[in-house]
């Protein structure tokens, strides 16, 4: 039980971590913007600037990804899973398995993705020639947080009934 | 017609995975994945990630979160409740009040992104809870939300028409101007709708507003100073040459920074809710355009889109007819696809159809963006129903219910432009465009 | 064996004159083969985008694809060889260095998993401005669109101010004046109707980028003796029409740039040798990246000459 717990806090530490990082990341894009608008009206050149930026762009989405799950952010048409009342489990259940199966497969071939980038040697096309598999990495580490993510929450409907997703967005706006 | 077998299970398996509640950017990509296997032999996954890392990575995308996170600062500010103070004095006589404000602010709004998304999400953000306080007809505020943020795409700038102008080779500063007219007339047609609504439904009845002096209702305009200061300095920004269109919105980020700061309402934690409320909107969005890149992909292998096309094409029909098989084509397209991707897919056969049936090109581009306009709010695959979804947590089916007098004004458009060509063409036609300098 | 169809990608419109060969070169396989090797082009990016295309066809995503070879320099400085500026400077000398480098870049490619079929050329690249410019002093300063590392160094070398912008912002960069300035043929200014915004074409000849067409080198392999023969048939076809075809488009698109009321015209003989001058200097800078086999490229053209 009590590696349960430790699991538990780990988890969801992971999760949270993925969100703030993904936080620096959009903070990173406004930085990149500004410091290259910067640059050009004082007639300096920030080379690759743009495809920093599109980077950032990807490691904001990648990392919060997992996290926009737990806050039940991903919106899905929930009208047949609220009619189905009890039985809702078992349609919750099906959606779970579904999403478990897509993000392991989007995972798997985030992660080879990357290896063939790093395989191929191949480099960006732009002014910043980076090599393509580093940033990609973070494609690959967040596609396997939101797949763990949905193993996590797929278990913990099977053995108690409840997936632990809640959603706080909904309550905000109708908070108003 | 032997392909009438794999489209049946390709739509079965669509309104499967939508329908029983998978989560959309997912489901998206199962469909997909069931396209690929259907019609092609390519390795799937493999080129899912090469859409998908594309699609997340690029650069003119990175407008969309800040612009998102921008509406987050505001929504925390104490901005829109000012801009509210300032306007329902004038507003509030108008037949259907401060719905007109989701309208203006829209089209506003439009004229600093040049995304549907990020209208809605900024003005929908500020806008909805001031009119729920209001107690303002829920179906009549979402609708015309949905709808009227689609004005993001055909007010300049545009994504949809730069792509569309770079697709077919067309002046992109010809087609915003093209824009401009339409947009305002479509502005206008959904505050005709709102002010035609409010005097005959029953339920329209929202809270008075205090009865107001010409003399206070002046003063109360102090409170509009701060928002027309954002909205100048981000449209400013990019027509006096500081920014692109994408780097516009980082001054939005940080206009709205300011704001905050000069109002006393930006603290740690303002600023950290409205950074992670950002991020998860937009991995939501992001996530959802994972899955369309990689459905777009799936169709351009199946040569589904072009199949069609090219079916209209072999018809023969006369011009009106020609637009009217188009609409009903794109229409049924924007369904299942997001607008851009319809228009990549299909252009390379619609284009010669169009030329050679005499049909003003630039004008076409009006006439595909409102078409793409619609593709935003018909369901399943309707990404203002989605990000309205995502806001205030309706069901879809009630947004999408809500935005059917929205779409219907739209096609209503379609004849309007048809019937009057000058709307798109006459500002191109006439401001000389000769070289500059 | 059983009928295949290949999908195959490319980047521009399907009216530009390297879309519509294509096109032709796709019918001529499908014809030639009797239908067993159908294939089928997806102009406009519409399957895959520009940037994914050389990825996509390497890893067997689509059989075969059409990519702009330099945009790849950073991942081997021989695919920039037809970006080398003022190395060349017409039509005939560019096919002469092609000639040379051709077999170095099929090396470069099959390296990368990828069969060489055929190339065609862009129109030769000049210079738009907005004022008359008569030396590369009368450069000094002006906002220069760069969107590679050549094109930044020459903005460096000219003393112009390299401003990074994307191909899809480009009309909108120069509509708001965030960019003043830029290199690329002729073609590229009549299609995005330049002279809403700029004034004077200089015809400078600066190089000539090429359209690749490649295969996935397993693909390629599968294919029987028959078809292979076709298909580098069809693909010698496509690549003479190509080259006539961007000749031809190219005095189309100067006539067009004059119509829409810029100035064209060949550089001054000032500007011209202090720009070739730069050229040599980026010839050593990317020489000194290309190692051996860029020294025996530039040095069997230059002994050709
Ligand atoms: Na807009
Ligand atoms: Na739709």
């Amino acid at each position: 039980m009590a590696a349960a717990r430790a699991l538990r806090r780990v988890l969801d530490f992971l999760y949270l971590a993925g969100g703030v990082i993904a936080a620096v990341f959009l903070i990173l894009i406004l930085v990149i913007i500004v410091l290259q608008m910067l640059a050009r009206w004082t007639g300096q050149v920030f080379p690759g600037a743009t495809d920093y930026a599109g980077y950032c762009m990807a490691g904001a989405s990648f990392f919060a990804f997992a996290y926009a799950l737990n806050h039940g952010a991903h919106i899905r048409v929930s009208l047949l899973l609220s009619a189905l009342g009890r039985r809702r489990r078992w349609a919750e259940l099906w959606c779970f398995a579904i999403g478990t199966l897509i993000t392991s497969w989007m995972a798997w071939y985030a992660v080879k993705g990357t290896y063939v980038s790093w395989r191929w040697k191949e480099l960006s096309q732009g002014l910043d020639a980076t090599p393509i598999w580093i940033p990609q990495l973070s494609m690959s580490a967040g596609t396997i947080l939101l797949a763990v993510a949905f193993w996590d929450h797929l278990v913990r409907l099977v053995f108690t009934g409840d997936h632990g997703i809640t959603t706080d967005l909904v309550d905000q706006s109708h908070a108003e | 017609m032997e392909q009438l077998i794999p489209i049946g299970i390709f739509l079965f398996v669509l309104f499967l995975l939508l329908g029983s509640g998978v989560w959309v950017g997912l489901a998206l990509m199962g469909v997909a994945y069931v396209g690929m296997d259907l019609f092609t032999s390519r390795p799937a996954g493999d080129a899912m990630i090469t859409k998908v890392w594309t699609s997340t990575s690029s650069w003119t995308l990175t407008a969309l979160p800040l612009f998102i996170w921008m509406g987050e600062i505001l929504f925390r500010t104490r901005l829109s409740e000012d801009m509210f103070k300032g306007l329902s004095p004038w507003m509030a006589r108008l037949p259907g009040g401060l719905v007109h404000t989701n309208i203006v602010g829209c089209t506003v709004f439009a004229a600093v992104s040049g995304s549907s998304a990020a209208t809605l999400t900024t003005v929908g953000k500020m806008s909805i809870p001031e009119l729920r306080r209001r107690n303002y007809p829920e179906r009549m505020v979402i609708g015309t939300l949905a709808g009227a943020a689609t004005l993001g795409l055909m007010i300049p700038p545009s994504l949809t028409l730069i792509v569309y102008g770079v697709t077919i080779n067309e002046s992109i500063t010809k087609l915003f101007m093209a824009g401009v007219f339409p947009g305002l007339v479509l502005a206008a047609m959904f505050m005709a709708y709102v002010a035609i609504v409010s005097q005959v439904s029953k339920s329209f009845d929202p809270s008075p507003e205090p009865p107001m002096s010409f003399v206070e209702k002046l003063k109360n305009s102090r409170y509009l100073i701060p928002v027309i200061c954002l909205i100048l300095v981000v449209i400013g920004s990019m027509y006096m040459g500081y920014a692109t269109a994408t780097e516009a919105a980082a001054f939005g980020v940080i206009g709205g920074l300011i704001l905050a700061a000069s109002q006393g309402s930006l603290s740690w934690a303002t600023f950290t809710d409205s950074l992670m409320g950002a991020v998860r909107t937009s991995a939501m969005i992001a996530l959802i355009l994972a899955g369309a890149s990689f459905l777009s992909l799936s169709m351009g292998f199946t040569g589904l889109p072009r199949g069609l096309a090219d079916l209209i094409a072999s018809l023969e029909l006369s011009r009106f007819e020609l637009l009217m098989a188009l609409l009903v084509f794109y229409i049924v397209l924007g369904m299942f696809l997001d607008g851009i991707s319809s228009v990549v897919l299909t252009m390379a056969v619609v284009e010669p159809m169009i030329r050679q049936a005499g049909i003003d090109i630039i004008w076409f581009g009006i006439f595909i963006v409102v078409v793409v306009e619609m593709a935003q709010i018909t369901p399943p695959i309707g990404f203002n129903l989605f990000v309205l979804q995502g806001m205030t947590g309706h069901e879809m089916t009630f947004i999408a219910r809500a935005a059917i007098p929205m779409f219907l004004i739209m096609v209503v458009m379609v004849f309007v432009l048809i019937a009057f060509p000058e709307l798109a063409t006459w500002l191109p036609d006439n401001i000389r465009q000769g070289p500059a300098g | 064996a059983q009928a295949e169809k290949w999908d195959m990608p490319m980047a521009y419109a399907a009216t530009n004159f390297h879309s519509e060969v294509g096109a032709n070169f796709a019918k001529c396989v499908t014809d030639g083969t009797g239908g067993k090797l159908e294939i089928v082009t997806h102009p406009s990016g519409s399957l895959f985008a520009g940037n994914e295309i050389k990825r996509a066809v390497q890893t067997g995503q689509a059989n075969i694809g059409e990519r702009l070879l330099s945009a790849h320099q950073n991942e081997n400085p021989i695919y920039g060889v037809d970006s080398i500026p003022f190395l060349v400077s017409s039509f005939d000398e560019h096919e002469k260095l092609w000639d040379i480098a051709e077999p170095y870049v099929v090396k470069a490619l099959d390296e990368d998993n990828l069969h060489y079929l055929y190339s065609v050329p862009w129109p030769p690249q000049g210079l738009y401005f907005k004022k008359e410019v008569n030396s590369v002093a009368d450069m000094k300063g002006i906002k220069f669109r760069s969107y590679n590392t050549a094109t930044a160094r020459m903005a460096e070398l000219t003393g112009m101010l390299p401003v990074q912008v994307e191909a899809a912002e480009l009309s909108q960069a120069l509509a708001t004046g965030v960019a003043e300035s830029f290199i690329s043929s002729g073609a590229t200014g009549y299609d995005r109707k330049v002279w809403e915004h700029l004034t004077h074409f200089y015809e400078v000849d600066a190089w000539l980028p090429r359209n690749a067409v490649f295969v996935n080198k397993d693909a390629w392999n599968g294919l029987d003796d028959a078809t292979k023969k076709v298909m580098e048939d069809c693909a010698a076809k496509a690549e003479a029409e190509g080259l006539q075809r961007s000749k031809d488009y190219t005095q189309f698109t100067l006539d067009g740039l004059r119509k829409g009321g810029m100035t064209v015209q060949r550089a001054g003989d000032q500007l011209m040798k202090e720009l070739k001058a730069i050229g040599a200097q980026m010839t050593e800078e990317w020489l000194a990246k290309a190692g051996p086999d860029g020294k025996a490229i530039v040095d069997a053209y230059k002994a050709a000459n």
